[in-house]
């Protein structure tokens, strides 16, 4: 049995300590938000927290996370209304949607460590994220927007 | 499984709703640029039964079941918007679903419910408008009895018919149940442009917030009760197929439940897909041998050196006599293009969720096409198509990739075998190496220059693979007869520019690489072919590349606005930026015109694409938002594709299989995009695609203007460049 705590509750999981901590959310929690998209931490799609920290999922072993907090964007704020989920809303980022959760994810780390990221910040910070929908421009400016509302 | 209950709910409450089927148009709509099978001769071409619908339930609440697949464009949103526009209802009171196949949803003449050539809303405005119109005549209706009082002094707003003199009104709610028992009017009033109100104005995405919170459910977030999941193992050479599988190399391994054999591989059926994908990773499979088994890149650009020298072509366009405008000519210009294979390398790689019960099929998947979904699920399970349920979630990226269906085969194949659902993804890798490609192709072009430096002839000989024969091999031969309309799409079906005497060619060349639609398809290739060498022209005639534009589309004003747009937006003609240098292309695609102008700057190797100014002429416009997301998409998938992307081969496999041997543009390196959107009320043409074609003849066009470089094959990165 492994214990892992995620978005603040915490669970027993009867799996291989070697499993990527990306399927365990998905297929053994339910938890579909962050995506399978490279399997080798290149795209970004699979990004959580842990510990606060910015992790790829899919490189992150289950047997690794033993008190940890893990937050998944599902748990990024209880109703959904985290200043950067409200700001992709309102610069209508998402196109496919597919690679955001992630990119959520790690614009929230990034927020959590410098409050007033600049251009290059943000294409630094963010540079491990692939959206092939190319919604780049926006995803910049919703943190920019982001930052200013918090 | 949310949208099975929704369905079935749907259906039910239709009973004491209003129900207005999509109705077939007395004209079809243009067909893309392609000619198709029932247009040349199907008799399938009729509405047949409809039980597709827009829905008004006893809360007011309307539904709409849209024919096209949402693949990020917005193409929903746009629909709720046309249907709140003419049915009078607010735009929150509209929900837009995925539809199922049916006929009603069928793209006519080829009777298909399928998403492609950018026409989920060109094609489609003019019937769901006609669909509201349709319904908002018979709730007035019933509103006119229900009051006693003439249809005529009825007006309907937000949801309500209201009748002004007596200060009366009545919900649609309320009128539904009558209206449902009133006959659909054969000539509904449909608003002209000027009474519209909700289309043409931005609304945000209903389909947004869920994508920040992670509650959007994609094809690969799909699970059903007792569901187990599967991961392919594919042959990395195209065409090899399975010889065999040894279970025993995967024995012990934890969570397998069984092997299945594919055509073109196994699939690893476990109890959670990381036993899957464990299992698909060490699984020894031997597969047979292939006729191309060795085939290399550069075998394949030799085929199409040979297919440019070839005698045989099809010849698509011969406007005038090219050969006398060369041989009159006072001056030949000339060159030869290439570019390489491309992967469309969604984020979602391909799957799909079967669930077979007894004789009846669920399908799940995020797919393009929908009806060859249910073709190939129907035909492996071994029940009638209409014993087939397809549904499809939220999607992963599409660009052409999802009109493939080949992973629903399997996944049935599965569910088969091991008489449980099962939800069967294929890993990045093999994603990569049997994703049918954007082909490989190469291009001669030749122009004649009349003494006063004016173009007189243009003659475009292309090589390739042909998509069509790929994607319709029947229509390809029996009905195209080995003409390829995407051959040379965004020249061979556009009559914008005036080269005088015009031909255009393309030979086929065969290799075992599966080629498909790629967003903008042909126009993909062509218009980078076409644009450089115009700009190649210029530099020949000493000209400015805005000029020579504007004298070969002197005749036509709605090009030259486009084209003008886009040019004094970004400055042209004025100093740009220290260090900063312009290039410009235009594309007429899908009914659309796109002018793009690309300001970069190169420093040594490396090339900085600062900005793209880009002017789009679609005719009509939903969401004004959507279309400048697009443009801003589709500039960073031509500069992503053109700067870094090629799919190599060597021993017949992709080279290229992840994201770190096939790089992706990435933020640090997206330009700034700007978008005119200009509203010429012209045929409503496509957004999605004809934004690409422009930026990579844009891009090097100005890298031209920066080094005098002329980039003939792409990509940079096999020049040195890096952006």
């Amino acid at each position: 049995m492994i214990e892992v705590t995620v978005n603040g509750t915490a669970h027993r999981l009867d799996a291989d300590p070697d499993m990527p901590l990306l399927w365990a959310l998905r297929d053994l929690l339910g938890l579909t938000g962050a995506k399978y998209g490279c399997g080798i931490a290149q795209c970004g799609a699979c990004t959580v927290h842990v510990d606060g920290a910015a992790v790829r999922a899919c490189q992150t072993r289950l047997g690794d996370l033993a008190g940890r907090q893990v937050t998944t964007i599902e748990g990024l704020h209880p109703e959904g209304r985290h200043p950067l989920q409200l700001a992709w809303v309102s610069e209508q980022v998402p196109q496919c949607g597919y690679c955001q959760s992630g990119q959520i994810m790690s614009a929230a780390a990034l927020l959590s460590e410098n409050k007033r990221p600049t251009d290059a910040d943000i294409d630094a910070a963010m540079a491990g994220h692939i959206c092939r929908c190319g919604a780049y421009q926006r995803i910049r400016a919703a943190i920019h927007h982001a930052a200013a509302n918090s | 499984m949310d949208g099975m209950m929704e369905r079935r709910g749907l259906l039910k409450a239709a009973a004491a709703a209003l129900v207005v089927p999509l109705p077939a148009l007395a004209q079809a709509p243009q067909p893309p640029r392609v000619i198709t099978e029932a247009a040349a001769g199907s008799p399938n071409g009729g509405p047949g039964q409809v039980t597709a619908f827009l829905r008004i339930g006893a809360d007011g609440r309307v539904t709409f079941a849209s024919p096209v697949t949402e693949m990020g464009q917005g193409t929903h949103q746009s629909h709720a918007m046309i249907v709140a526009d003419e049915l009078d209802v607010p735009l929150p009171a509209v929900e837009v679903i995925a539809g199922q196949p049916e006929p009603a949803l069928r793209l006519q003449p080829v009777n298909e419910m399928y998403s492609g050539a950018s026409f989920g809303i060109r094609f489609w405005h003019d019937r769901i408008r006609r669909a509201c119109a349709q319904a908002r005549g018979v709730l007035v209706e019933a509103a006119a009895q229900r009051l006693n009082v003439p249809a005529v002094e009825l007006t309907t707003a937000e949801g309500r018919v209201t009748h002004a003199a007596s200060g009366r009104s009545l919900s649609y709610g309320e009128l539904a149940e009558a209206a449902a028992r009133l006959p659909l009017p054969d000539q509904p009033r449909v608003k002209p442009a000027a009474e519209r109100r909700v289309t043409g104005r931005t609304a945000p995405r209903f389909d947004i917030p869920a994508k920040t919170n992670g509650s959007a459910v994609y094809g690969s977030d799909v699970r059903i009760p007792g569901m187990v999941y599967a991961v392919a193992k594919l042959s990395p050479v195209f065409g090899a197929e399975l010889d065999g599988f040894d279970r025993a190399s995967i024995a012990g391994l934890r969570g397998i439940v069984d092997v299945v054999p594919l055509k073109t591989g196994v699939a690893v059926v476990a109890e959670n897909t990381w036993a899957a994908m464990e299992g698909a990773k060490r699984i020894a499979v031997r597969f047979k041998p292939t006729p191309e088994q060795s085939l290399n890149s550069e075998d394949v650009s030799r085929r199409l050196r040979e297919g440019l020298a070839s005698r045989e072509m099809v010849r698509p366009r011969n406007d005038g006599d090219v050969l006398a405008a060369m041989a009159n000519a006072a001056r030949v210009v000339e060159a030869t293009y290439e570019v390489p294979y491309l992967a469309h390398a969604p984020m979602e790689t391909e799957n799909a969720t079967v669930h077979i019960q007894g004789d009846r099929v669920e399908v799940w998947s995020s797919t393009q096409h929908q009806d060859w979904c249910v073709r190939d699920a129907a035909r492996v399970a071994g029940v009638p198509p209409q014993n087939v349920r397809v549904h499809t979630p939220m999607t992963g990226g599409g660009f052409g990739r999802r009109l493939h269906t080949e992973v629903v085969e399997q996944a049935t194949t599965v569910a088969k075998q091991v008489g449980r659902p099962v939800k069967l993804i294929w890993t990045r890798e093999d994603e990569f190496a049997q994703s049918y490609w954007r082909p490989a192709f190469a291009a001669r072009l030749r122009a004649a220059v009349n003494a006063q430096g004016r173009v007189t002839g243009l003659h475009i000989r292309a090589a390739g693979q042909s998509v069509m024969a790929d994607y319709r091999p029947a229509l390809f031969a029996n009905v195209l007869r080995g003409n390829d309309p995407f051959s040379l799409q965004s020249m061979s079906d556009s009559r914008r520019y005036n080269f005088g005497a015009f031909r255009a060619e393309w030979r086929r060349v065969e290799a075992a690489p599966k080629v498909w639609l790629w967003r903008s398809v042909g126009g993909s290739q062509i218009c980078y072919f076409v644009e450089s060498f115009l700009d190649e022209i210029a530099a020949a005639t000493n000209k400015d590349p805005l000029e020579l534009r504007r004298e070969l589309l002197a005749a036509d004003a709605r090009a030259l606005r486009v084209l003008n747009t886009a040019a004094e937006r970004a400055g042209w003609g004025t100093p740009a930026p220290e260090g900063r240098h312009r290039g410009i292309a235009f594309v007429d695609l899908y009914d659309s015109l796109v002018a793009q102008v690309a300001e970069v700057s190169v420093r040594g190797n490396e090339v900085k694409v600062h900005k793209v100014t880009v002017a789009i002429d679609c005719g009509d416009v939903i969401n004004p938002d959507s279309v400048e997301a697009q443009m801003q998409g589709s500039v960073v998938w031509a500069l992503s594709s053109m700067a870094k992307e090629q799919i190599t081969l060597k021993d017949g496999a992709a080279v290229e299989r992840n994201f770190d041997t096939y790089p992706i543009l990435r933020m640090g390196q997206a330009p700034v995009v700007e978008t005119h959107i200009i509203r010429s009320g012209e045929r409503m043409g496509g957004v999605g695609e004809p934004g690409v074609p422009p930026t990579a003849p844009a891009v090097c066009n100005a890298i031209f203007a920066a080094t005098g470089r002329r980039l003939r094959s792409l990509p940079l990165t096999v020049h040195g460049l890096s952006v």
